[in-house]
């Protein structure tokens, strides 16, 4: 009965469109583009805000054929976390969703139970293929350099998020138990003014929190992602009934995302200046995930090594009793993302298999050479100058106090840590400095930094110290 | 009830037959007659307890008929503008149920927020209510405090969870801090309210009968204001309620409102479900023990 009541109602509403299709006056249909972006997780940026701000989809939109008599406008939602863009898909008032690693795999399996439609993987926003991105922090005053120092502590973490997962991972890793911490749910919002009260020891999360809390001055991250060495991701999602219906939007779409690509690495600098400008994520901070040799690949390819670990997610969400069976790889779809590339006239194949992120290039103006190793170079970003590639530490160190000793206001410096290559702010590293001064080496973690200078037989210092010992060691 | 009823006659019934009852079995008489006297009891309950008979019944009735209604929505996919498509069934709801009902967890959920609503509830009635009595007699005190609640009145418990976590020490103390600040306002204000619609003859007779402020206080205000007294602590229990998922965002492992709010971040529309009705019926019961001491407290009342 009540289903019978239904399907009149939708057969009066489809006369009426019919009526309204066959009625010159309104030839023109429109058709609502729901998309689910998260402003604040940075390394979504080319799939969702630089998109909106510069208006990419509109460029790209197909007009002809079948879109000839449709408009289509834009809805672009903007939320926290992954889970919302999901219940948005579900309730089918976003089509489109960006989120990370653990949210999309959620997406994908509670789509499975819809009958309306699935969701599919259609582009990946960016990747890193070490695990960088996530991180967990502490208290900037906290006794806590590592992972062990917090064993049977309070510790937080948002719980299904890609950031959970590289905690249980790192657990995992370590043979610890499930009770090694206490380990609770936090958002990030909640989590981040725990951690500024000290109410909790320390709280683990997602893009760009790692960074933005340490950089904000109260915390300081002790775990990064790429010790757990389990590539971590961002990518978007599709209804099937929408991409069925509109595969050229989907298509045009998947080429704004290209377009958003190559805007930011054309000029990273501004980038950073106007993903902080439209979404209030520190400058300094977007930069060093999207800037060059950043801890973020920004690269729409969906590749193999990302999926294999989406199906690692999936086991630790099916150990949690989160989720029942879900297979990743029929959830990808790469049919839109191959068209893209091929109408746009760019080679698939050749970048699905490159992991290579754009680097830190030049000319170092400080020691008076080109850019060597681009993980062992540096960058000083000065106030209202722009950025400056260094080729070295030293050189870097050294450069910023120069700089400084010309009075000049200094954002951020940036160095890379000697083992990992992840790039890291000068001024939170711990620096392994030789007796003679002949190598600085810079390390994210103390017990790094420890070990490399029983090596080099020197000592580790903090980063005003080390900046000393350049300036007296000429 | 109605089912309790039917089960006594049942059994009435049947022991005759058993003679497993000593007393019975004896007398032929009493086996012949017991049916006819228990019909008399039975008939003498029924028309003492027909207005609450009645109200259980259709109550009964309006619930079972709301969960077939959900029931059909749900399983035929209902899309009538409304759209039922992805709203979990009863079914899975009932099956979320019996799988947390295995999990000792669950009732630690639900026990620790109980407490939470104690604590926060009895704070915002032992404050609110005095309050409310002083504002509602002093004119000084309500023209100073009145504009600061009606600031703080409005505003979300979910805006004031970074504020909770920031002005007290413990999780546990910013929980119960925002399901306080939820039933206190409404606590607040109907105490207001029935402070002002105490009839001045009754001040006045009190006064020319000699008795001091106390004695009016305790003897006219107080008594005079009770009934809203209880309706703004109905109220005030429904709110504290309400504002519980925004507390115990806090908590990060605790409470039925963090058990809904941890459902929603990995997307599990039954465990939500399961959450919401949880939190529905605790509402319920608490509002029902509130009432239930309403008339205790107020004998004369008919609420």
């Amino acid at each position: 009965m009540v289903r019978y009541l239904g399907f009149r109602y939708c057969s009066v509403l489809g006369a009426a469109a019919a009526l309204a299709i066959a009625s010159p006056a309104a030839a023109q249909t429109t058709v609502t583009i729901g998309i689910g972006t998260q402003d604040t997780t940075t390394n979504t940026a080319t799939t969702g805000v630089i998109i909106r701000q510069l208006k990419l989809l509109e460029k790209y939109l197909p007009r002809d054929g079948k879109y000839a008599n449709i408009k289509f406008e834009f809805e672009w939602q903007n939320f926290t976390s992954g889970p919302p863009v999901t219940n948005g898909m579900m309730a089918n008032k976003l089509q489109f969703g960006a989120m990370g690693d653990y949210p999309l795999v959620v997406n994908g399996f509670t789509f499975e139970s819809n009958p309306e439609s699935k969701s599919r993987l259609i582009a990946v926003a960016a990747y890193s293929l070490e695990g960088s991105g996530n991180g967990m922090v502490v208290h900037k005053d906290s006794p806590y350099y590592e992972l062990s120092d917090l064993k049977g502590k309070l510790v937080s973490v948002p719980f299904g998020s890609a950031a959970h997962g590289m905690v249980l991972k790192a657990m995992q890793d370590r043979n610890w138990p499930a009770n090694y911490f206490q380990l609770v749910s936090q958002s990030p919002e909640v989590g981040s003014t725990n951690l500024q009260e000290k109410k909790i020891d320390a709280h683990a999360d997602f893009v760009p929190f790692a960074e933005l809390l340490p950089f904000r001055g109260f915390a300081r991250k002790i775990f990064d992602g790429v010790e757990t060495n389990l590539p971590t991701w961002h990518g978007v999602v599709v209804r099937t009934d929408f991409a069925e219906k509109y595969p050229e939007v989907v298509v045009a779409y998947i080429k704004a995302i290209i377009a958003a690509n190559a805007w930011l690495r054309a000029d990273p600098k501004l980038a950073a200046e106007k993903i902080q400008e439209w979404t209030g994520i520190n400058k300094e901070v977007v930069y060093i995930f999207l800037g060059p040799g950043g801890n973020m690949t920004t690269d729409p390819t969906i590749k193999k090594p990302l999926i294999d670990a989406a199906a690692v997610d999936v086991k630790v969400l099916q150990n949690l009793g989160r989720m029942k069976e879900f297979d990743p790889t029929k959830w990808v779809d790469d049919s839109y993302i191959r068209k893209a590339y091929a109408e746009l006239k760019l080679d698939y194949d050749a970048e699905l298999k490159s992991t290579k992120n754009y680097e830190v290039s030049g000319e170092d103006k400080f020691c008076k050479k080109p850019i060597g190793d681009p993980r062992k170079a540096g960058e000083v970003w000065v106030d209202g100058e722009g950025i400056s590639p260094y080729s070295s530490p030293a050189c870097t160190l050294g450069a910023y106090a120069d700089i400084k000793a010309k009075g000049k206001k200094i954002n951020v410096a940036y160095v890379f840590d000697t083992a990992r290559g992840i790039k890291l702010f000068a001024d939170q590293a711990f620096f392994a400095v030789a007796a003679d001064k002949s190598e600085i080496a810079p390390f994210l973690l103390k017990k790094d930094a420890e070990a490399h200078a029983t090596k080099i037989k020197g000592k580790v210092l903090g980063f005003e110290d080390a900046l000393k010992t350049v300036v007296s060691g000429g | 009830m109605e089912s309790i009823a039917l089960r006594r006659e049942q059994q009435t019934a049947a022991e005759p037959a058993t003679g497993a009852e000593p007393s019975y079995a004896p007398t032929v008489q009493s086996q012949g007659g017991a049916p006819p006297q228990f019909a008399l009891y039975l008939r003498r309950w029924l028309a003492l307890n027909r207005s609450g008979l009645r109200a259980v019944l259709i109550g009964a009735i309006s619930l079972a008929l709301f969960l077939l209604a959900w029931h059909l929505l749900t399983e035929y996919r209902v899309v009538f503008f409304v759209r039922f498509t992805n709203v979990p069934s009863p079914s899975a709801v009932y099956e979320s149920l019996t799988r947390a009902m295995h999990d000792s967890t669950f009732f630690m959920h639900v026990i620790l927020s109980c407490r939470r609503i104690l604590f926060g509830f009895s704070l915002a009635a032992l404050i609110a209510v005095p309050l409310g009595l002083v504002m509602g007699r002093f004119r000084l005190a309500h023209e100073i405090l009145f504009p600061i609640t009606e600031v703080l009145r409005p505003i979300p418990a979910i805006a004031w969870v970074p504020m909770a976590i920031m002005l007290w020490p413990t999780n546990e103390q910013s929980i119960i801090y925002i399901t306080f600040l939820g039933s206190f306002f409404p606590i607040l204000v109907n105490t207001l309210h029935g402070m002002s619609l105490v009839d001045p003859v009754l001040v006045r007779a009190a006064q020319c009968l000699g008795a001091r402020e106390m004695s009016i206080f305790r003897e006219v205000y107080f008594p005079a204001s009770l009934p809203h007294i209880f309706t703004g602590l109905t109220v005030g229990m429904g709110v504290a309620w309400v504002s519980l998922i925004a507390a115990e965002m806090i908590s990060g492992q605790f409470g039925i409102g963090y058990f809904t709010w941890e459902a929603y971040s990995l997307v599990q529309y039954a465990d939500i479900a399961l959450g919401m009705i949880c939190i529905g019926v605790l509402g319920l019961g608490s509002s029902a023990l509130i009432r239930g001491f309403g008339r205790l407290v107020m004998p004369w009342s008919r609420t």
